[in-house]
């Protein structure tokens, strides 16, 4: 059923993960929504393996890009632009931006992260890695005089993780999960009795196992503290062995066996078997409530407030016909209540650009990532590489602990997939094996199959503290083709952080020298992430991790929406999304965000109860 | 067709796969066209004449001749090159440009030249030497099953866990 009149309970911008939560839930509830969505949609095709134009065709797409960097499967659209990791370079030092590609970027750092302006949004190609925050992460001020506390604490949000958990369909073990094992309390992290995650953990890769007994009780010692290194298998939104009768939404393969992952090893950019979690699933269960709209082509980019209530009294969109040419409507629509659910920069712009929201003048500042920084090198024996998800463990020991007071902590990625992220390998080093070392025919083989099996990267997921400098912003002189805002970044990362890669290195390297594998790792002054730290050279990368421009306090003063992450400012307007969290910690964020989205569509219902 | 099967015996000996696996691949009358297309038949005939003279590579001799008549030639060896990347990589690479000054086609108009690099149909990815070479499946493709990531990836030659 469609709602016709022109306003509705609510109006949400963005149909990524975040809009497509609150969308269900208030569908579900019986609420007339409409979700506005900037990019192009789907049509179902997603659900549909069979059509002409059906997901075979992002397949086709993905196959034949020479880049398979995270977008390529998904049409470019210059209405609705998005940054690729392709633009990114370092801001030059003889001119004030770099404006290569969508963001214009005044550094000193570049910002290396990107996301996905399309119908489902940046979960299309996510990893599906689903960590809960620990503990002491919402409590950064008041136990290490760090970053900023949260007004909720882990307890508090703890069943909205639950549902988030069960929702996304995460695959995991909660008695592995709680860190019960590792020997640093500081980790440990408290699951309510009996709870289990809705699908059995996803078997550990060879090369975990292989870490897992190489690397048993070893420590490295931080501060004159001494800390464990344990390999621990990490929760993914991808279906695994469905306990009981969970049964996951929309993916091929035997509904029984849990529609399960069957190793196609590209999560990142697309799974062509739906077997990974996408805000699509979501998005087609709040349509089938009947009382969800979700119009595409529709960008949201100016919010009227009516001077009486300081209600958003209407929001203003640019409805485009077609990606090849930028002929729009101009229209807008009303809500009782408006859901900003576009991500972390583009709900910053959009607050931004109608000033709005902003009375503490904390809108699009904060904005963290994990600079993400690689180490890589070959294996003394094979251990399996470009087989499986592309993480399924990691090394969570060095997650939290009393050296947070001095640097950041991180989360060790164990990459299943050899060089590719830092090499781009297969595909980019195999011209080099034939051009540069000659090689052909039997040796050519011989040399991929005895090398490329030994391939093996770490990534380490650096926290990042908020800092009211590193923002966005928007300037006249730069805007996309609709007219629209380009997002306009400062960005460096602190010697906290750089502090925490150094950490990072040794710690690595240490783990290397233990293994016996052969250090490949090189930063190079040229790469866009290169920084310094006590002399040494690091490279970071963006994880696609964007926090904390709109982010939740206890103080209408210093943040931009409250717990029930409503603005301060105007009744009925709630962000959702990565940009409310008051820190970024190591976890990946989006589990976080969804449980604070399930969070926030409740209290959205009950202030609806009002109307 | 007798191109075909000289396009075949040639690929064979600079990929390092044998011709019914390459055959099994079903995308070398692909790659062959691609070849016809982006360099000139004489350069082609050449490139064939050449290798059938120097014949199996199973000795030192002839893997010396074929260094210096195919891999060091400044005209057989950049095609040469690009032959065993479509076949690895599914992509045609441009040729360098002073091979193509030499070498190219003589209307040197637009479409007788790709205007960048590119992969050369979704099905050749899929089929891309590269991924059987290295043990594993073509990323997206190809899937191995649930859990299959758990076992070593080459059980013959993996070294033992214990
Ligand atoms: C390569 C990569 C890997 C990642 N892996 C992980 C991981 O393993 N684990 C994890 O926790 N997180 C991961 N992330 C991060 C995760 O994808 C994001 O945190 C999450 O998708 C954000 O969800 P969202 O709904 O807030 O935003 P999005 O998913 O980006 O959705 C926002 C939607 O709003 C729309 N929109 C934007 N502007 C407007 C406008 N003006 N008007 C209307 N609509 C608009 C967009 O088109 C989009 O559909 C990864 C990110 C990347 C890039
Ligand atoms: S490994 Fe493959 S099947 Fe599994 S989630 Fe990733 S892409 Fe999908």
């Amino acid at each position: 059923m469609t709602h016709h009149h022109n306003d509705y309970d609510v109006v949400i911008v963005g149909a990524g993960i975040a809009g497509a939560i609150m969308a269900k839930q208030l569908g579900e509830q019986g609420k007339h929504v409409l979700v506005l969505e900037a990019g192009t949609g789907t049509d179902g095709r997603f659900f549909d393996q069979g059509k002409e134009q059906g997901y075979e065709s992002y397949m086709e797409r993905f196959f034949t890009a020479m880049a398979k960097i995270p977008n390529a499967p998904y049409p470019n659209n210059p209405n609705a632009p998005q940054p690729l990791v392709t633009d990114i370079q370092k801001p030059p030092l003889d001119k004030p931006v770099s404006d290569h590609g969508y963001f214009v970027q005044y550094g000193p750092d570049p910002f290396a992260s990107t996301y996905t302006r399309s119908e489902g949004g940046t979960t299309l190609h996510w990893l599906g890695t689903c960590l809960r925050m620990l503990p002491e992460d919402f409590e950064l001020q008041s136990r290490f005089g760090r970053g900023r506390d949260w007004p909720i604490s882990y307890q508090e949000l703890q069943p909205w993780y639950e549902i988030a958990e069960q929702h996304i369909g995460v695959s995991a073990n909660a008695d592995v999960q709680n860190y019960h094992q590792i020997d640093n309390p500081s980790v440990q992290l408290p699951f309510a009795e009996n709870y289990n995650y809705p699908m059995e953990q996803i078997p550990q890769s060879f090369l975990d196992q292989y870490l897992a007994k190489g690397l048993q009780g070893m420590q490295v010692n931080i501060d004159d503290h001494t800390y464990p290194i344990d390999v621990v298998a990490t929760p993914q939104g991808r279906n695994g062995m469905p306990r009981g009768d969970y049964r996951p939404v929309g993916a091929v393969g035997n509904p029984d066996l849990g529609q399960r992952c069957a190793g196609n090893s590209n999560c990142v950019p697309i799974c062509p078997i739906q077997a990974k979690y996408s805000a699509l699933k979501t998005l087609e269960q709040a349509k089938q409530t009947g009382n969800v709209t979700i119009e595409t082509q529709a960008v949201a980019y100016h919010l009227a407030v009516d001077d009486n209530t300081q209600n958003i009294s209407k929001v203003h969109y640019k409805r485009y016909h077609s990606t090849d040419s930028a002929a729009f409507e101009d229209k807008a629509v009303t809500g009782k209540i408006v859901v900003l659910a576009a991500h972390a920069v583009e709900n910053a712009k959009l607050l931004l650009a109608s000033n709005v929201a902003n009375s503490s003048d904390q809108v699009g500042r904060n904005l963290m990532d994990h600079p993400t920084m690689l180490t890589w090198g070959l294996m003394p024996c094979k251990i399996g590489a470009f087989r499986g998800p592309g993480s399924t463990s990691g090394i969570p020991s060095l997650r939290g602990g009393a050296f947070r007071a001095d640097q950041a902590a991180f989360r060790i990625e164990i990459g299943n997939w050899g060089w590719s992220w830092p090499e781009g390998a297969p595909i980019a080093t195999v011209p080099d094996l034939i051009d540069k070392q000659g090689l052909f025919g039997p040796a050519l083989r011989h040399k991929i199959a005895e090398e490329y099996p030994r391939m093996f990267r770490f990534g380490f997921l650096v926290e990042q503290l908020p800092d009211p400098d590193n923002r966005v912003t928007i300037d006249d002189q730069y805007r996309d083709q609709l007219g629209n805002y380009r997002p306009v970044i400062h960005y460096k990362v602190t010697d906290y952080t750089r502090a925490g890669m150094a950490q990072a290195k040794e710690v690595s390297d240490a783990i290397f020298q233990r293994l016996g594998v052969e250090p490949f790792t090189q930063y190079k002054t040229s790469d866009p992430g290169y920084v310094q730290y006590q002399g040494k050279g690091y490279v970071y990368n963006g994880a696609g991790h964007l926090v904390g421009t709109h982010l939740m306090g206890k103080d209408p003063t210093d943040s931009v929406v409250n717990r029930d992450q409503r603005s301060w400012d105007h009744p009925n307007l709630y962000l959702v999304g990565c940009g409310n969290m008051p820190t970024i910690a190591t976890s990946n964020p989006t589990l976080t965000m969804a449980a604070l989205t399930f969070w926030a569509a409740d209290n959205v219902l009950n202030a609806l109860d009002q109307y | 067709m007798y191109r075909l099967s000289d396009f075949y015996r040639l690929s064979a000996a600079l990929t390092g796969y044998e011709e019914v696996e390459l055959q099994g691949t079903g995308v070398g009358s692909v790659y062959c066209q691609t070849l016809s297309k982006w360099v000139r038949q004489d350069v082609i005939e050449a490139l064939y004449a050449q290798a059938e003279q120097i014949g199996a590579l199973d000795n030192d001799a002839s893997q010396a001749r074929f260094y210096d008549q195919i891999w060091n030639s400044a005209k057989l060896g950049p095609v040469a090159r690009n032959i065993i990347k479509m076949w690895y990589l599914s992509i045609w690479y441009q040729l360098p440009a002073d091979w193509n000054a030499l070498y190219g086609v003589d209307d040197f108009s637009a479409d007788k030249q790709p205007v960048e690099d590119y992969v050369i149909s979704s099905n050749a990815y899929i089929q891309g030497l590269v991924w059987n070479a290295l043990g594993s499946h073509p990323m997206g493709a190809k899937q191995p099953g649930y859990g299959t990531w758990a076992f070593p990836g080459d059980t013959a030659k993996t070294h033992n866990l214990d």
